[in-house]
């Protein structure tokens, strides 16, 4: 199931043995991930994606909805294969 | 199965009080961002305003700028603690006379209020009253005016800053430093490393935990500066010290926008939380192995 590369240190991860701690495959990202991570990392870039429509392409024109689309697909995609 | 029940059940009063000192008003803060309310207003409802005060906020040139010193200010004092509380952890490690009470009064500051430290501090920055301008004016010709001069009073405060948190830091790092195992030291030294191959080599890596635990509680700590830099230079001159804590004060408390304050707060809480993650992929989070 998960492939570890590297040891560390064993009260960073004290919670491993529960099911959302667990890595559970290699994805694109370059570190080891759970659903949870990958979860935690989609909501980090809606955020920064949308503070950053707010302020550089909303004035133009473009609707904050186009943003929370790209967001929510590149969720799909981490939360797949991240 | 019953150990685990048992845990859940010891577990649960501290879940409880998370939940409810510290869930639910994040909740309630990220639902008022979210909503036009000045309760003191002639029309002190709360009004849907969808993400209008994120919107505000993001061309905000004055948050913006606090955002900047902020930065400057939690890199600054993170750095100095870090480099200072090191070097106090190792001196604490040897013994020297009066060890015992330099390291009570080195840990004094630790148990004092902010807002009492930024009194001290004031006291003793004030010219023609306190004593560090008495001091530089007589030894090095310096006047030192917080009150007029951006560049002395961004520096006065991470002094202050450093004063106030290195002991947290120097009592971590000698807990740190106390629990390593002495085998790979003697090793190293019968191997012929010299101090500085085994502080990068040996002592830097074990206790990397325990100096990234410490940045994390100092880097939230530092973003949140709100009382002692309040007390010493209320945010002057100009907006030179007008960290984003003091920014949200002064936009939540005198102007009572509580909305948009709001907002500011979800985005600082966001960016803390983002500056923290950033620190534990690039220093200890497991790496993905590459084959083929």
């Amino acid at each position: 199931m998960s492939d570890k590369t590297t040891s560390v240190d064993p009260l960073l991860h004290f919670d491993e043995d529960s099911p959302a701690a667990a890595p559970d495959r290699p994805g694109f990202l370059p570190i080891e991930t759970n659903w949870f991570d990958r979860i935690f990392i989609s909501v980090v870039i809606w955020v920064a994606l949308s503070l950053f429509w707010f302020r550089f392409i909303e004035p133009l024109g473009p609707s904050i909805w186009i943003s929370n689309a790209i967001a929510l697909a590149l969720a799909v995609l981490i939360v797949r294969k991240g | 199965m019953q150990s685990k029940t048992l845990g859940w059940l010891l577990l649960a009063p501290t879940l409880i009080i998370l939940f409810f000192f510290g869930v639910v008003p994040f909740l309630y803060v990220l639902w008022v961002s979210f909503h036009q309310w000045n309760p003191f207003a002639a029309d002190p409802g709360m009004s849907f305003n969808w993400a209008t005060n994120y919107r505000q906020v993001v061309f905000d040139a004055q948050f913006m700028a606090s955002l900047g010193v902020t930065a400057a200010f939690v890199f600054f004092a993170v750095v100095s603690e870090l480099i200072v509380g090191y070097l106090l952890a190792q001196a604490f490690m040897k013994d020297f006379p009066g060890k015992a009470i330099f390291r009570t009064i080195h840990t004094l500051p630790l148990i004092m209020a902010p807002i009492i430290v930024g009194s001290i501090w004031k006291l003793m920055t004030t010219p023609s009253i306190g004593i560090i301008p008495h001091l530089l004016h007589n030894w090095f010709g310096y006047d030192l005016n917080i009150g007029q001069s951006a560049a002395a009073a961004f520096i006065v405060t991470i002094i202050m800053d450093v004063w106030h948190w290195t002991p947290l830091v120097t009592l971590t790092l000698i807990a740190a430093l106390v629990s390593l195992p002495p085998d790979p030291f003697e090793q190293a030294q019968i191997d012929g490393a010299n101090k500085r191959q085994i502080f990068w080599h040996i002592t830097l890596p074990m206790i990397r935990p325990a100096i990234l635990a410490t940045v994390f509680i100092r880097l939230m700590d530092a973003l949140r500066t709100v009382d002692e830099v309040l007390m010493l230079t209320g945010g002057g001159p100009g907006s030179a010290t007008r960290y984003v804590g003091v920014h949200i004060y002064k936009e939540v408390f005198p102007r009572t926008n509580y909305g948009y304050g709001s907002a500011i707060s979800v985005i600082v809480l966001y960016l803390t939380i983002v500056a923290c993650w950033l620190l534990y992929v690039s220093l200890i989070a497991p790496r993905t192995s590459k084959k083929g």
